[in-house]
């Protein structure tokens, strides 16, 4: 048996799970120290189980806690940041369009190193290997205790990030390194900033980690523990201590594969509904699509694969205003729904009492709304359907209709067909599907760079490729036989001669889990 | 007008991708070099083409490789004094001036930290209004001023001079050398004079890039819709420039396709409501046709721009997807830019029409 669990913002959601049934599931609010609030999940799942903790062999954590410290600036260690390029990139040196509040924090620390490689892979600058070591003896000397090393094109050629962490460690073995390869593609801004806000949480993630393996020691579960990271595969606790910036899109992912997951779909639109706002996303292949494009965390440029999700404000507490024409949301009570709106007592006409008044669902007292006219029931469903078509329109790569899957608490406001929907699913353990997201149970890899297909061929190049990603999965876990590759993307350059591509292959397979 | 906080740079990027119609590479680069040089408090001096003497010596500066790599290569600000500084010394001459070759994209806002940089006044002009994909097509070229010299150089110290026999040569010699050097390097070319730019450039389309980026930002809080504020600056008939918003829909078919390195793609747009109207966009890097049900409503060089339809904000080629709400903008080219002999270089038969150019306000009364 295996327990999944989300920390959210607001909730702190737990399941427990056998193979593919959920056994039990549990909902807690999220304690400022996050360890409390998951024992106490991980309890009530227990308690409402009564299964013995020696049968529990694995924890599954999805956890918003590191993104939510970067953007709101706590805890954060400051970093060196080190560079190897020069003598390209000097005009443009690292954190140059930063937020100033964040500045302050990460510090002034910049090493720019001489070194590095072009897209094809050649060398133009041999390694300054005594400029890294000078660094490192400069960093040690500042205590400074988090360094984020990027070289350009290290997506393409990882050498000298690895052979300059080599340097380092001799000279200053205490030190958290991040290499910009292992956190981020292309675009060297987007993926030294990557770097950058990963080695500002290291310190942060070694301490939570080591307080949820504490918990599970309360709790005296001896279970390993596994987080999940952006595309919704597992790493193991010790390389999340590593990359906690892995870890940022992870509450959206696992709604959305829980929802995969419970219906069984491997392609469909998953719409989250939640107290404010509604998450509309896309399952391709069993996983979120994702966007690459430049997107904004904290006040700092980044290109993660990141899920891509339309949040729109719709949700059970957006406010209704019965004008002409009827509006719902954006604004909404949120999490004081229980006392604000009309069923639950309170006077705010919101989306639950129009779904509770047209009879979808039978919360609170309904005699609360019986006052509302037909019509005006009928144009906020009118409103609240419309909205959510659109988001479902948009999300969508072609205008064929697609299978739909709501999950979250808010689901109940839906009630008539969706337009661009074929069919439309609501599974049951709708309002935990993240936690069971979080306890599915697959490692993942993946490898993005520029290639020339040249004399060695297409076919041969995707599959060296291919292969590297499928041994990364065997190595991170899984289990030989179940590993596939899932995606194979091509991308033509513009302005390169040559047959450049821009690849991507992504594999997966099952974590060796005994059940 | 200037350019003197990280807002103004961001503005003047913003109303850069606009004017890059679709293409242009991503100005994003440029905006941090330029931001670099006015946080030290190096900011750009930007004077109008009248200032000049007519003797005042000008050349332009610009990028030339493939925009995957500018992104990770950055830029490097010694490498661009350096390469003014070896060119000052091959013509034997101080520059006066810089002239960008292409408002859209990069190489304006690029071109702005150069000025800053160096402390030389940028001309408010360019040689296309937009962005165009060849380096030989610019207004200088059309009226004989030769790209040639062109010096080419790196950040490694690797160096050519190129003399071309004509500028679309020097196109295809630049080309290859920035092939051997790892797909980025810089070129100051075009050097001109005082006359030659005042006749020949198209003009005060630095303020005006700088007003568009200025305007989408201020009238998203100002007015109803930022829309609103663009057509009050960009439509204006009494001084021959002319806006039309071409159409407002959804996005519902994308065709990429990439032949010779450059990017060819078919956009597909369909209109809210039960109207069904349809507009295809034609790319070749950058937007240069617009069809509405089949009718073309403006072709290449009047501009085309693809904006989010809600914030306005500019979507350049590769950041389009299916389901995007978007407003298609039509914009007259400068007058000068659809004079017969523009139009045999970047006219619709320069990139394979068939049809006649017809101008934007023609087309759509």
């Amino acid at each position: 048996m295996r327990i999944g669990v989300d920390v959210g913002g607001t909730n702190t959601d737990a399941v427990l799970m056998q193979g593919s049934q959920v056994l039990a599931s549990a909902k807690c609010p999220t304690t400022e120290d996050v360890a409390s609030g998951m024992i106490a999940a991980i309890e009530a799942v227990l308690a409402d189980s009564d299964a013995p903790t020696s049968e529990i062999h694995s924890v599954m954590v999805g956890t918003t806690q590191f993104i939510n410290a970067f953007v709101e600036r706590k805890h954060l260690s400051p970093v060196a940041v080190m560079r190897i390029a020069l003598p390209l990139s000097e005009g443009i040196p690292p954190l140059v369009d930063w937020p100033d509040d964040l500045r302050a924090v990460i510090g002034d620390h910049i090493y720019m190193v001489k070194g590095g490689f072009y897209y094809t892979g050649a060398e133009y600058m041999p390694l300054d290997e005594e400029a890294i070591a000078e660094a490192a003896r400069d960093i040690q000397a500042k205590g400074i205790r988090s360094i984020a090393i990027t070289s350009i094109f290290a997506p393409i050629r990882q050498d000298f990030e690895e052979r300059a962490a080599a340097i380092i460690r001799e000279i200053a073995p205490e030190m958290n390194i991040t290499l910009s390869h292992q956190v981020g593609g292309l675009n060297l801004v987007e993926r030294e900033n990557a770097a950058i806000i990963n080695a500002s949480l290291m310190e942060l993630s070694q301490r939570a980690i080591s307080s949820y393996r504490k918990s599970l020691e309360v709790l005296n579960l001896s279970a390993n523990l596994f987080v999940t990271q952006n595309d919704g595969t597992l790493m193991s606790a010790e390389v999340a201590e590593q990359s906690p910036v892995m870890t940022c899109s992870a509450g959206p992912t696992n709604s959305m594969r829980g929802a995969g997951f419970l219906t069984g779909l491997k392609e469909a639109v998953v719409i989250d509904i939640g107290g404010t706002t509604s998450d509309v996303g896309f399952l391709l292949h069993g996983f979120p699509r994702e966007t690459s494009d430049a997107n904004d965390i904290g006040g700092v440029r980044t290109n993660f694969s990141m899920p891509d999700v339309l949040s729109i404000g719709l949700g059970g507490g957006s406010e209704v205003e019965t004008g002409d024409p009827v509006s719902v949301g954006p604004s909404s009570v949120g999490y004081r729904i229980l006392e604000k709106a009309r069923v639950f007592g309170g006077d705010v006409l919101t989306a639950t009492d129009i779904a509770v008044a047209a009879g979808q669902c039978d919360i609170g007292d309904p005699a609360a709304v019986a006052d509302l006219d037909a019509e005006t029931i009928d144009q906020a469903l009118d409103e609240i359907h419309h909205k959510i078509e659109g988001a479902i329109d948009r999300m969508k790569t072609s205008a064929k209709p697609v299978p739909a899957i709501l999950v979250g608490g808010g689901h109940v406001l839906v009630s008539r067909p969706l337009k661009g929907v074929s069919e439309l699913h609501r599974p049951e353990h709708a309002g935990v599907a993240n936690a069971i997201g979080a306890a599915i149970g697959q490692v993942g890899s993946r490898i993005k760079r520029i290639v020339e297909y040249g004399s060695q061929g297409r076919d041969a190049v995707i599959k060296e490729v291919s292969d590297q990603a499928i041994a990364e999965v065997i190595a991170a876990g899984g289990i030989p036989d179940t590993v596939k590759v899932v995606e194979i993307e091509e991308m033509q350059m513009t302005y390169l001669q040559a047959d450049s591509m821009s690849l991507k292959v992504r594999a997966i397979g099952d974590l060796a889990l005994e059940d | 007008m200037e350019i003197r906080t990280k807002q103004d740079v961001r503005d003047m990027a913003r109303g850069a991708a606009l004017l890059g119609v679709g293409g242009g590479g991503d100005p994003y680069v440029g905006q941090l070099m330029l931001q670099q040089e006015v946080l030290k408090g190096r900011y750009p001096r930007v004077i109008k083409a009248s200032e000049l003497a007519d003797d005042a010596k000008v050349v332009s500066v610009c990028g030339i490789g493939s925009p995957p790599v500018l992104v990770e290569h950055l830029l490097s600000s010694k490498l661009l004094s350096k390469l003014m500084d070896e060119m000052e010394e091959y013509l034997g001459y101080k520059i006066d001036a810089l002239i960008s070759a292409e408002i859209g994209g990069l190489n304006s806002v690029m071109t702005l930290g150069v000025a800053a940089q160096r402390d030389i006044p940028l001309i408010d002009a360019d040689g296309m209004g937009r962005a165009f994909p060849k380096l030989e097509m610019v207004t200088f070229s059309v009226y004989g001023c030769s790209a040639s010299p062109v010096m080419i150089m790196d950040e490694l110290g690797n160096s050519a001079l190129v003399h071309a026999r004509n500028d679309e040569t020097a196109e295809h010699m630049s080309r290859a050398i920035s092939s051997s050097l790892g797909a980025m390097v810089y070129s100051s070319l075009y050097p001109m004079s005082g006359k030659q730019v005042k006749d020949f450039a198209v003009h005060d389309t630095i303020s005006l890039c700088f007003s568009i980026g200025k305007c989408i930002r201020e009238s998203r809080e100002d007015r109803d819709s930022p829309f609103d504020g663009l057509l009050e600056l960009l439509h204006r008939p009494d001084e021959q420039r002319h806006c039309k918003i071409l159409f407002d829909g959804k996005i519902v078919d994308l065709k990429h396709e990439i032949r010779d390195a450059w990017h060819f793609g078919t956009i597909t747009m369909e209109s809210h409501g039960d109207s069904k109207d349809v507009m295809v966009v034609e790319m070749q890097n950058e937007y240069l046709a617009a069809r509405l049900n089949g009718e073309t409503v403006t072709i290449v060089p009047d501009l085309i721009a693809i904006l989010d339809s809600e914030s306005a904000e500019p979507i350049t080629g590769e950041q389009l997807k299916y389901g995007q709400r978007v407003k298609v903008l039509g914009i007259s080219a400068s007058p000068i830019m659809r004079r017969p002999e523009c139009l045999a270089v970047f006219g619709p038969g320069g990139f394979g029409f068939k049809e006649e150019f017809r101008p934007l306000e023609e087309l759509v009364a």
